[in-house]
């Protein structure tokens, strides 16, 4: 796992993001065991009561869950996990339309150029 | 914890000492060999080597009393007011705990230093017959000692216990003077080992010019008129007089010294 | 029971106020950065809190006593320079601590010694300054201490080095201890602390958590820190 973190926000919300796209990813696989708080404090260089305010939000929107003296897990409820997707995908086309409409883009613009990118891909897969 | 910081004081001294009295014997051993063979060799190169080794006693001797006392003040300097200090001063140890391991330690190597050399000094005069020799003067000497303590009923356990008690207290009033003279110098906020130097020599100025007060005072009440010419003591009498009056004098001198050492590193520790 | 408290903590050295009527509280469990340019009364402040100094005014406590060889038993301190006998070896330097820290967790600093490849019979004075530096951090860190105050750890150090230092910290953490640092390098260690201290010429200006000042306003307490101390 690869931790980044950004200036203008708040330490424990990047943290909650990027465990997020851990599970998304399957970095931290469903059902998986985490690691112990001071252990992934350690890692992503951060505060270990950081880290613990971070999973606390994960455990209340149900992400991750802990038991009593095993320690936290990842969900394993995959509907769950899809929702936690899409929510994150969301984000990122939203920060990307609010970034090409300050650049003057209209809708149709917009997509012509997601499509031409698309097609573009393709051609490359098909080439390779 | 005293306990534990005279081991510490020892272990870090030890390293020093301990070579030191170990060239001590070998320069010692070389020069007694020297005396039987070498000196009187027809070859000029034993000779010199002779002389050589002997002169390396003189400077084994000189270096084992030098060092004792340098370990002595570079101990608490090092150990107390420079870096080693924040690690010292932070141990769940006491002022004086720190000061009385330096002092015990210092004395107790000063002592040994001494005993060292003596007996160095007797390995270098060793030769046959020497130590019935020296056994016989032992003997002369204890035999003296006994006389004179039957003919003056003279406790002669006492005075060598009082004569000891008071070397000791000598020397750790001598270390005491030096301490605080540190302690108070490194109180200041900078050119620390200047005033460290002008400390000493002012509490010597203080203490002699205090002393002479004194002795004029008591002058004045005509003590010593009443002891020495109104009162006529035995010799032995006057003998434990005197040594139990420099005792007390030794140990109003070092407790002065110690307490200006206990109040400069307690309220004006000021490490760099 | 807060395991630092001051009010009103006053020392002057001569003419200069070192530090001037300083209130700071340090909750168990915290990770607090005490952060202010050079000479701005750091250093001054963990010395009064190790008892090395005395205060001319003001109150502070370590775990509700005052400074001194009682409190010494609850505090592992990293000086700001290296104060470690330098003729010791790492095992002395074991034996020591051992024999005056009952909290000391020796079998914790012979492991973190073994794992920087530095022998038991290597002394002090073999090592490299950065060695070092990072043997006396090892020693205050195997101690199991109620407040750890480090005095500048990461300055003059590499960044390897300055990541290994972090990186032992957090490793280190307990919630019910509490861990200070001193530091000008505050990009460093931001993501480490809990709370900041702005201390500026003696006077405590700001006392905040970490997030907070992100979510406020909207920077990082780096930029909040250059904001604040401009030349």
């Amino acid at each position: 796992m690869q931790w980044q973190f950004s200036n203008d926000a708040p330490i424990y919300t990047q943290l909650i993001h990027q465990v997020k796209v851990g599970i998304v990813t399957g970095a931290f696989p469903p059902g998986e065991r985490l690691p112990s708080v001071r252990d992934m404090a350690t890692e992503a260089g951060v505060n270990p009561n950081t880290m613990q305010r971070a999973l606390a939000e994960l455990e209340r929107d149900g992400l991750v869950y802990s038991q009593r003296t095993a320690g936290r897990f990842v969900t394993e409820d995959n509907t769950m996990i899809n929702t936690a997707k899409r929510s994150l995908a969301e984000r990122h086309v939203k920060t990307f339309l609010e970034a090409m409409l300050r650049l003057g883009f209209h809708r149709d613009e917009i997509i012509d150029l997601i499509q031409q990118e698309l097609g573009e891909e393709e051609t490359d897969h098909a080439s390779a | 914890m005293l306990r534990k910081l005279i081991k510490h004081e020892f272990r870090a001294t030890a390293r020093i000492m301990l070579p030191m009295y170990l060239v001590l014997l070998i320069t010692a051993v070389g020069s007694n060999l020297a005396g039987r063979e070498m000196l009187d060799s027809r070859f000029d190169a034993l000779n010199v080597l002779g002389v050589l080794v002997v002169m390396a006693f003189g400077f084994a001797v000189f270096g084992a009393l030098v060092m004792s006392f340098v370990l002595m003040i570079q101990r608490f300097y090092k150990n107390l007011l420079q870096d080693e200090g924040y690690l010292m001063f932070t141990l769940p140890v006491s002022v004086h705990q720190h000061i009385w391991a330096k002092v015990i330690v210092s004395a107790v190597w000063f002592i040994a230093t001494v005993l060292a050399v003596i007996g160095a000094s007797l390995i270098v005069a060793y030769q046959g017959g020497f130590l019935r020799e020296f056994l016989d003067f032992l003997r002369f000497f204890l035999e003296g000692f006994r006389k004179l303590k039957i003919s003056e009923a003279l406790n002669g356990t006492a005075v060598l216990a009082e004569l000891a008690i008071l070397m000791f207290l000598c020397l750790v009033a001598f270390s005491l003077q030096f301490y605080a003279a540190l302690a108070a110098g490194h109180s200041q906020a900078s050119h620390k080992m200047i005033w460290s130097v002008v400390c000493f020599f002012g509490f010597q100025f203080v203490l002699q010019f205090g002393g002479s007060m004194l002795m004029i005072g008591l002058n004045k009440l005509n003590l010593f008129d009443s002891l020495f010419f109104h009162w006529d003591p035995k010799p032995i009498v006057a003998i434990h007089v005197a040594l139990l009056m420099s005792i007390g004098f030794t140990v109003l001198y070092g407790a002065i010294f110690y307490a200006v050492t206990v109040f400069c590193l307690k309220k004006h520790l000021n490490l760099e | 029971m807060p395991v630092l408290e001051c009010k009103g903590l006053t020392k002057r050295f001569g003419r200069t106020t070192a530090l001037d009527e300083a209130a700071i509280t340090v909750e168990p469990g915290r990770i607090v950065g005490l952060l202010g340019p050079n000479g701005s009364g750091k250093t001054t402040l963990i010395k009064l809190a190790n008892g090395l100094l005395t205060p001319d005014g003001g109150y502070i406590a370590v775990c509700g006593a005052a400074p001194g060889k009682e409190s010494h038993s609850l505090v592992s301190y990293l000086p700001e320079r290296t104060a470690i006998p330098v003729w010791m070896s790492a095992k002395q330097l074991m034996d020591f601590y051992g024999d005056f820290y009952q909290d000391f967790r020796r079998d914790t600093a012979e492991e973190m010694l073994a794992r920087l490849n530095i022998r038991p019979g290597q002394t002090v004075k073999q090592m490299s300054k950065g060695t070092r530096e990072k043997v006396q951090l090892i020693m205050v860190m195997s101690r199991a201490a109620k407040l750890y105050l480090l005095d500048e750890p990461i300055g003059g150090v590499d960044p390897a080095t300055r990541d290994y230092i972090l990186s032992t910290i957090i490793g280190n953490y307990n919630p019910e201890a509490a861990v200070v640092i001193s530091t000008h390098l505050i990009a460093d260690v931001e993501k480490v602390l809990d709370e900041v201290v702005f201390i500026n010429q003696g006077r405590v200006v700001l006392q905040s958590t970490v997030d907070d000042i992100r979510e406020e306003k909207g920077m990082s307490v780096d930029a909040l820190f250059r904001e604040v101390f401009k030349c």
